[in-house]
């Protein structure tokens, strides 16, 4: 009964669609369907003379979870404070489901945010924390308990109800924001480096868990990191952004085997960048590239644009994707600087004649080349990535 | 390039800036409709009161400061004013400095009890304990009693009405105003500081004058300017331990409005005690931002 | 060699510590110093002596009698404590909202009206009380409760801002935030999570304003009258007329009466919370 009349008694959130109430182990039939889409339509803002947002076209679909991954000052917290109504954006609106909530105050928008440092009220205990949401909305005393014991059980956090905030390690304090922040079925979940105060470890466990929460709830969520790691495992699609703006946008396997520029291919892992000459159409779709800094080496190169024979591009190989053999003409050659054993494979530091910086490649070969050895670089042409950056 | 197409009118009027605060401008606008009213306009008031009324109406605006300035009897109490400040400003410095040394690098856990001890007194009335040197100095007072037992005194003599009590009365209230000021600024002093000095051969006095001291400055400034200021503005230690052999501006302030009542005057002296207490702030202000500049 | 490396600092450290002794000795003094006015008089507050004198002849409550039968020293305690109760809690309507609006703001507007709202405490209490008694009569409101208690308000607005904006500066504004996001209306959020994170600071500034206007002769002494004399302002116009223990005894029950406040104030609110 007191799940049903949970339900039925609880106000509508302001937002349209989001009031689904059950946030327990009895709600594991909502999809990733269900949720409200967010979209965000040509906002930008300015500080003074700082535009710390150009104007940003992005539709988040119901359920999905998007992170804004960018180095520091890029934009991401400006973006969510946004969405969230704590600045006014200077141009476009913000649409949840079908409303446009630019105008109206935080309060009403029907959003659960987790903070970077959690913010939890110091001065009220573990269960006061997350029933402040209800509380606000005047949902009943017996129904609040109802609802806060089913979000502390969904946290597994259940017996820690009657503590206080300080009494609870890291992580604990992220899983009763995240409570908090849920509590009160928010359209959307918005998460600023939610994880980036803990501890590598706890950091890893934490991303599945809250994926896996996510997922459950099929609530639509925006991440906010420069984690790329984090970016990569937690999200449905990832938003690479960089000085105000989104780079590129797309399925996290995607931008990261794709990454349109020289910016998204360095900031997503680790890639290696030379630039070439087309010299010819090799076969459909494959073009052979002349490589700057070694006279004579040629790769293959897979495009689905047309490449002009005689321009000059840049192209990105991931380090992973890097076959070492022996030295063979007319292909790269370099000299092996450094081997590291990293667990599960050999991380190669390579110097490459006529090349600036230094290549990385990664082996899963069991027996390592041994350093000062020289040896000859190959990649499938479908793994070297053109770039749209000008060389 | 950018996966962001604006769909909006990018040359249409930017959005005001709405950040969400608590609290607006407007929740400062009750406080400054009572201050402005009852404090800057009756101190406004005052100034054109000084300069306007009585004898200043007839012998000019700046009459009763040219007599304030240049009579020989209040050019007397304005430098008695000036010198009790002084005195007891340097024995407040004097008296405190060691004992807010003794708290921040020597007193432990001690450290919150000397504080309290401190600040124990604000629970009780200035008349109280001014009263109590009285109770202390009178003639058949308790020390008066001690030293003549003693035998350092050859008779009871009352000690109380003497310049001398005032100074300890000045002191009393004003040391621990002192020492806090002090050891606010000797505890970020860093004690490293201090031990690489000595490990560097200097001696114990020469670390504390050269590194210590200077390093306490800040403190020591703002623990002066606030003992002056407060001295200059009190008047109920020299009234009830000066015996009227001291006499300053506030004194004679509280003496004129109870006997004659000179609005003009008045008025004058109290913006002259304000013109003097401002002048300490500003000197804190210039000395404050200069070493704030330098470390 | 190890030997002399562990001698020469034991050495030094044994030359420190007589300087430590005679400086802890020194404290002591000063402590003496700054106790022995106060117990003095209450030492005398229970003398038998019609007069000051020591040693104090014999123990009694004589002039703890004495005082509850001149009616000037009550009526005055009650006139204090209604002006120190209430200016400090009209210093609190008015302080409060306007440090909450003052702490995050950096704009050059907003440095100044703070340094307007600390400013009455840098002047002189005598210059404020001549310029208020003078400027109030103008309004009809001269020598009456209600400048009293105008007086008292204004000095006490700096303690009350001052403690408020330094605690409210050290609350991270993402508290207000999350309670927003989470649906709190600004009034909601003010009443669930700012007043109560900043409670510390408005009991610690108001504690000082009614301490200081319980002993605010200076402004108080402007506005005497009867029915308006606050204690200080009668027991100095006591003392002008007699020398005896009873100014002793009501300083002692002021103390005691100050002291109760203090535990009062720890009882609801905890020490500790107002001195860190
Ligand atoms: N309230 C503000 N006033 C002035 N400038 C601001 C304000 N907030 C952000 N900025 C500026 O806008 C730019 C974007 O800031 P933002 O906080 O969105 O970056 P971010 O991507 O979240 O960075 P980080 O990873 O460091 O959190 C920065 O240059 C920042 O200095
Ligand atoms: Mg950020």
């Amino acid at each position: 009964m007191t799940l049903m009349g949970a339900m039925r008694a609880s106000p509508p959130s302001t937002i349209g669609g989001a009031s689904i109430g059950l946030p327990s182990a009895v709600s594991e039939h909502r999809t990733t369907t269900r949720g409200v889409p967010l979209q965000l339509l040509g906002i930008s803002k300015s500080f003074g003379s700082v535009q710390a947002l150009r104007p940003m076209t992005q539709t988040i679909e119901g359920g999905e979870m998007l992170a804004l991954l960018g180095p520091s000052g890029c934009g991401k917290t400006t973006t969510l404070r946004i969405i969230a109504g704590f600045e006014t954006p200077d141009h476009g609106s913000v649409v949840i489901g079908t409303h446009d909530v630019t105008e109206l105050p935080p309060n009403k928008r029907g959003l659960g945010m987790v903070f970077q440092s959690y913010s939890l009220f110091p001065h009220m205990t573990v269960g006061e924390n997350v029933a402040f949401g209800l509380k606000m909305r005047g949902v009943s005393a017996a129904e609040r308990t109802t609802r806060v014991r089913e979000m502390l059980a969904l946290v597994r956090l259940t017996q820690h109800e009657d503590r206080q905030i300080h009494q609870l390690s890291g992580g604990q304090q992220q899983r009763i924001a995240l409570a908090r922040a849920l509590v009160t079925n928010p359209s959307t979940l918005l998460l600023d480096e939610p994880l980036g105060a803990l501890d590598k470890n706890l950091r890893e466990r934490m991303q599945f868990e809250l994926r896996e929460i996510q997922h459950r709830l099929g609530i639509t969520s925006i991440l906010v990191t420069h984690d790329q790691e984090e970016a990569l495992t937690m999200s449905n699609r990832v938003a690479v952004m960089s000085d105000g703006q989104v780079v590129q946008v797309g399925r996290p396997t995607d931008v990261y085997e794709r990454p349109r520029n020289r910016f998204v291919a360095e900031f997503l892992g680790t890639a290696n960048i030379v630039a070439g000459t087309v010299t010819a159409q090799a076969a459909e779709r494959c073009w052979r590239v002349a490589l700057a800094g070694e006279p004579g080496a040629s790769a293959l190169v897979q495009s689905d644009t047309p490449l002009a024979p005689g321009n000059t591009i840049l192209l990105a190989v991931r380090p992973e994707r890097i076959e070492i053999g022996p030295v063979v003409a007319g292909t790269m050659q370099a000299l092996i600087q450094d081997v590291v054993f990293r667990g599960s494979y050999f991380a190669y530091e390579l110097c490459v004649p006529g090349q600036d910086a230094p290549f990385f490649a990664y082996s899963q070969n069991r027996k390592d080349i041994p350093a000062d050895r020289r040896v000859g670089l190959g990649w499938q042409p479908d793994n070297a990535i053109v770039l749209e950056d000008a060389p | 390039m950018t996966a962001g197409i604006p769909v909006v009118d990018s040359d249409a009027k930017a959005r005001p800036s709405r950040p969400y605060r608590l609290a607006g401008p407007s929740w400062v606008v009750p406080v400054l409709l009572f201050l402005g009213f009852f404090f800057v306009i009756p101190l406004g008031a005052n100034i054109l009161r000084s300069l306007q009324t009585g004898q200043a109406a007839t012998n000019g605006p700046l009459f009763y400061y040219i007599k304030l300035l240049t009579d020989a009897y209040y050019g007397g109490i304005i430098a008695e004013t000036l010198k009790v400040a002084v005195i007891s400003t340097v024995l407040c410095l004097i008296v405190g400095y060691p004992v807010a040394y003794f708290m921040v690098r020597f007193a432990g856990r001690w450290n919150t009890v000397i504080v309290f001890l401190l600040i124990a007194p604000l629970l009780t009335s200035i008349i109280m304990r001014t009263f109590g040197w009285r109770v202390l100095l009178a003639r058949r007072g308790a020390l008066t009693t001690l030293l003549f037992d003693w035998g350092i005194i050859p008779r009871p003599i009352n000690l109380a009405d003497e310049p001398f009590a005032v100074y300890l009365g000045l002191v009393h209230v004003l040391a621990p105003f002192m020492i806090l000021s002090i050891t606010a600024v000797l505890q970020k002093v860093d004690v490293r500081l201090e031990e690489s000095a000595r490990v560097l051969g200097a001696s114990a006095f020469g670390t504390f004058f050269r590194i210590t001291l200077p390093l306490s400055l800040d403190g020591i400034a703002t623990g002066c300017i606030l003992v002056f200021v407060v001295t200059c503005g009190s008047f109920l230690t020299m009234l009830l331990l000066g015996g009227g052999k001291v006499t300053t501006l506030s004194l004679l302030i509280y003496q004129q409005f109870n006997v004659a009542q000179d609005v003009g005057f008045a008025a004058a002296m109290g913006n002259l005690l304000l013109i003097i207490g401002l002048i300490c702030l500003a000197l804190q202000a210039k000395f404050l931002r200069r070493s704030g500049g330098k470390s | 060699m190890t030997a002399l490396a562990t001698a020469l600092p034991l050495r030094r450290r044994r030359r420190v510590r007589y300087g430590v002794i005679a400086l802890a000795l020194y404290v002591l003094l000063f402590l003496g110093f700054i106790a022995a006015p106060i117990v003095s008089v209450v030492a005398v507050s229970f003398s038998t002596a019609s007069f000051i004198a020591f040693p104090i002849p014999g123990f009694s409550l004589r002039w703890y009698w004495r005082i509850l039968e001149y009616r000037p020293f009550i009526d005055a305690l009650i006139v204090s404590g209604q002006v120190a109760v209430l200016s400090t809690m009209f210093g609190t309507i008015l302080g409060v909202p306007a440090a909450l609006a003052l702490a995050r703001s950096r704009t050059t507007a907003a440095a100044i009206v703070s340094n307007l709202l600390l400013a009455p405490v840098t002047v002189p209490a005598i210059v404020l009380g001549l310029a208020l008694l003078y400027f109030l009569s103008s309004l009809a409101l001269g020598i009456s409760f209600a400048a009293l208690l105008i007086a008292h308000t204004v000095a006490g607005i700096p303690y009350i801002v001052r403690t408020v904006l330094s605690v409210y500066r050290s609350i991270p504004p993402d508290l207000e935030e999350a309670a927003a996001i989470l649906g709190a209306s600004r009034w909601q959020t003010l009443v669930h999570t700012t007043l109560p994170l900043v409670r510390p600071g408005v009991f610690a500034g108001g504690l000082f304003a009614i301490l200081t206007s319980l002993d605010n002769l200076p402004l108080s002494f402007f506005f005497g009258s009867a029915s308006t004399n606050t204690l200080p302002v009668v027991m100095l116009s006591y003392m002008e007329n007699q020398f005896d223990p009873s100014i002793a005894a009501i300083s002692t029950v002021q103390m005691l009466i100050a002291i109760v406040v203090l535990l009062i104030a720890d009882r609801v609110y905890g020490i500790e919370k107002l001195t860190s």
